[in-house]
C-alpha cells in the first residue's frame, strides 16, 4: 500500500463522508466507518472515480465484513497499475 | 344522495402553526410578501443546453437557493426538489416551533406532494449513462424515488405515524395538504408536515413542457428581460401560456386541540378541501368538475360562496384553461363574486408544488388584509365574467376565508379553503 493512496482515501472519508478522522487507520475495516451499506458503495465509487479505475466487482464486496482500508488502498494501487496509460502499465 | 366527493357536514378546522417555503420569489416569508403584493415576477429566459438541437429559449422562474447547502438526513445524496423539501420543511418546524421531543413521533405524518420528485436527478443520471458513457451511482434509486422528499422529511423529524407521497400533476401538493387534513380529522394522527416540491428546470423536461406548445413563445422578445418577465397574463384576452418555475412549500398543520396543548401559536385555519376527478380527458379541463370541487370544500368549509373574499385561481394563462376556470368561478360564485387572482404569473407553474405555494399566497392575503394582484394583465378577457384584482393588490382588511384551486393534467382537482385564525 502506498502513503498517497492511503491519503487520498482518507480524504475521501473524512471530506465527503463526514467520517472522523482519528478512526481512519489502514487496520480499521469498512464496517467500523460506521457507513450503512449504500454509502459504502458511494465511498468505494468515489474513491475509484478519485484514481479512475475500476475495482472489478469479484476482487471486492465492501459489504463482506473485515474488509479494511489497507486492502482497499492496495486494490487501489493494482488497478492504477494496470490503468491504461499509466506508466506502470507503459512499463 | 350527496354528490361523490362531497361532504355532508363540514369537517371541522385544522390550525396551521409554521409554514416554509423555497420559491422564485423568495425563500422567507417576508421576501414572498414583498414580491406577491407587488407583482414583481420572477420569470427570465433559459436557453436550453441540448447537444445537437436548436429550440428556442423558454421562461422559467427558478429560485435562488443552494441545494449543497442542505443536510441529508439520510446521507444520500438529495435531487433538488428534495432539497427544497427539507428546507421549506425546517423552516415550517422552526416557525410552529416543533422541534424533537415536543410531540409524540407515532402521532407526526408527513404529507408530501411532488409531480415528478427526483426529475432533475433522473435526467441527470440518463445523460451520465447515454451521453458521458459514465456509470450509474449506488444512490440513484433512492435520490430519484418519487418519495423521496417525503421520505427524507420523516427522517429528519424521526415521523412515526405517515410517510405519504401524492402525485397528481399540478394537484398533487394541494392533495398532500387536503390528505393531511383528513388524517388529523379522522384522528389517525394530531400533527402533519405536509406541502410539496418540484424542481425540474432541466433541458429534456422543459423542452417536453414547449413541444406541448403550453409555455410562452418568447420570439424576439427572449433578450427583453423586462418583456419577459411579464410574458404570462392569467385571464388575459391575448394570454398565451406559461412559465415552468420550482419551489417547495411546507406547513405544519395540528388539531386545534393539539397545538393549545402544546402551546402553539394557530397562524390561519384550514377549513375546507375537496378532491375529485373530472373524468372526461387527459388534459382538457372541464368547468364542471371544477365548479363541483369548489362547491364541495365550500360545503366542507361549512362556508357559503359569498363568505369567500379572496379566490388564488389555478390560472394557468392558457387559452382553453382560464376559460374553463373562468367558468367555473363564475358558475359558483356568480358573475363578478369573487375577487381572483392567479399568482402563476410571477412565480411560474409549480407543478406539483403549486398548491402549496398558491395556498401561501392565499394566507399570506388573510394576514396582511389583502389580496396579491394578477400581475401583467390589465384587463381580464372580456369573454370572462370575473372581478380580476388586475393593476395592483387590493386591500381588503375584512378578509376572513380565501379558496385556492389546483387543477391537474389527469383530471384531479383539489380546492382548499383557508380562514384567519
Amino acid at each position: 500500500m502506498t502513503r498517497p493512496t492511503f491519503a487520498a482515501i482518507s480524504s475521501v472519508l473524512v471530506e465527503k463522508f463526514k467520517v472522523d478522522a482519528a478512526k481512519i487507520e489502514p487496520a480499521t475495516s469498512l464496517e467500523q466507518l460506521g457507513l450503512d451499506s449504500l454509502a459504502l458503495m458511494e465511498f468505494v465509487f468515489a474513491v475509484e472515480d478519485r484514481f479512475d479505475v475500476r475495482i472489478p466487482e469479484e476482487r471486492l464486496d465492501p459489504r463482506q465484513a473485515g474488509v479494511t482500508l489497507e486492502q482497499l488502498a492496495l486494490l487501489i494501487d493494482e488497478a492504477v497499475a494496470v490503468r491504461p496509460g499509466s506508466d506502470a502499465a507503459a512499463a | 344522495m350527496a354528490p361523490a366527493g362531497r361532504s355532508v357536514r363540514p369537517g371541522g378546522p385544522i390550525a396551521v402553526t409554521g409554514a416554509g417555503v423555497v420559491s422564485p420569489i423568495g425563500n422567507s416569508l417576508a421576501a414572498f410578501d414583498a414580491a406577491l403584493f407587488a407583482g414583481r415576477s420572477a420569470v427570465h429566459a433559459r436557453i436550453l443546453d441540448l447537444p445537437g438541437i436548436e429550440l428556442p429559449p423558454v421562461p422559467v422562474a427558478s429560485a435562488d437557493f443552494d441545494a449543497a447547502a442542505v443536510e441529508a438526513p439520510s446521507r444520500v445524496p438529495l435531487d433538488r426538489a428534495t432539497a427544497m423539501a427539507l428546507a421549506a420543511a425546517r423552516d415550517a418546524a422552526r416557525a410552529a416551533g416543533l422541534a424533537p421531543g415536543g410531540f409524540d413521533p407515532e402521532r407526526l405524518g408527513i404529507f408530501w406532494g411532488s409531480g415528478m420528485a427526483g426529475a432533475a436527478t433522473f435526467e441527470a443520471t440518463c445523460r451520465t449513462v447515454y451521453a458521458d458513457r459514465r456509470r450509474m451511482r449506488p444512490t440513484s434509486v433512492v435520490t430519484t424515488m418519487p418519495n423521496a422528499p417525503v421520505a427524507e422529511i420523516a427522517l429528519a423529524f424521526a415521523a412515526r405515524g405517515a410517510a405519504l407521497a401524492y402525485a397528481c400533476a399540478c394537484a398533487s401538493s394541494a392533495v398532500a395538504i387536503g390528505e393531511a387534513m383528513r388524517a388529523i380529522r379522522a384522528g389517525w394522527i394530531d400533527v402533519a408536515i405536509a406541502g410539496g416540491s418540484e424542481s425540474m428546470l432541466t433541458p429534456g423536461v422543459l423542452a417536453s413542457w414547449q413541444a406541448m406548445r403550453v409555455l410562452v413563445p418568447l420570439g424576439a422578445a427572449a433578450s427583453d428581460a423586462a418583456a419577459v418577465a411579464a410574458c404570462c397574463r392569467p385571464f388575459a384576452a391575448e394570454r398565451n401560456g406559461f412559465a415552468l418555475g420550482e419551489a417547495a412549500a411546507a406547513y405544519v398543520l395540528e388539531s386545534p386541540a393539539h397545538a393549545a396543548a402544546r402551546g402553539a401559536r394557530t397562524d390561519a385555519i384550514l377549513a375546507g378541501y375537496a378532491s375529485n376527478c373530472d373524468g372526461v380527458h387527459i388534459t382538457q379541463p372541464d368547468a364542471s368538475g371544477q365548479a363541483r370541487a369548489m362547491i364541495a370544500a365550500l360545503a366542507d368549509a361549512g362556508l357559503a360562496a359569498s363568505d369567500i373574499g379572496y379566490l388564488n385561481a389555478h390560472g394557468t394563462a392558457t387559452t382553453a384553461g382560464d376559460a374553463a376556470e373562468a367558468e367555473s368561478i363564475a358558475r359558483v360564485f356568480g358573475p363578478g363574486g369573487v375577487p381572483v387572482s392567479s399568482t402563476k404569473a410571477i412565480h411560474g407553474h409549480l407543478l406539483g408544488a403549486g398548491g402549496a405555494v398558491e395556498l401561501l399566497a392565499s394566507l399570506r392575503a388573510l394576514a396582511a388584509g389583502c389580496l396579491p394582484m394578477n400581475a401583467n394583465t390589465i384587463e381580464a378577457d372580456p369573454a370572462f365574467d370575473l372581478d380580476l384584482i388586475s393593476r395592483a393588490s387590493r386591500p381588503s382588511p375584512d378578509l376572513r376565508h380565501a379558496l385556492c384551486s389546483s387543477f391537474a393534467f389527469g383530471g384531479t382537482n383539489a380546492v382548499l379553503i383557508a380562514s384567519r385564525a
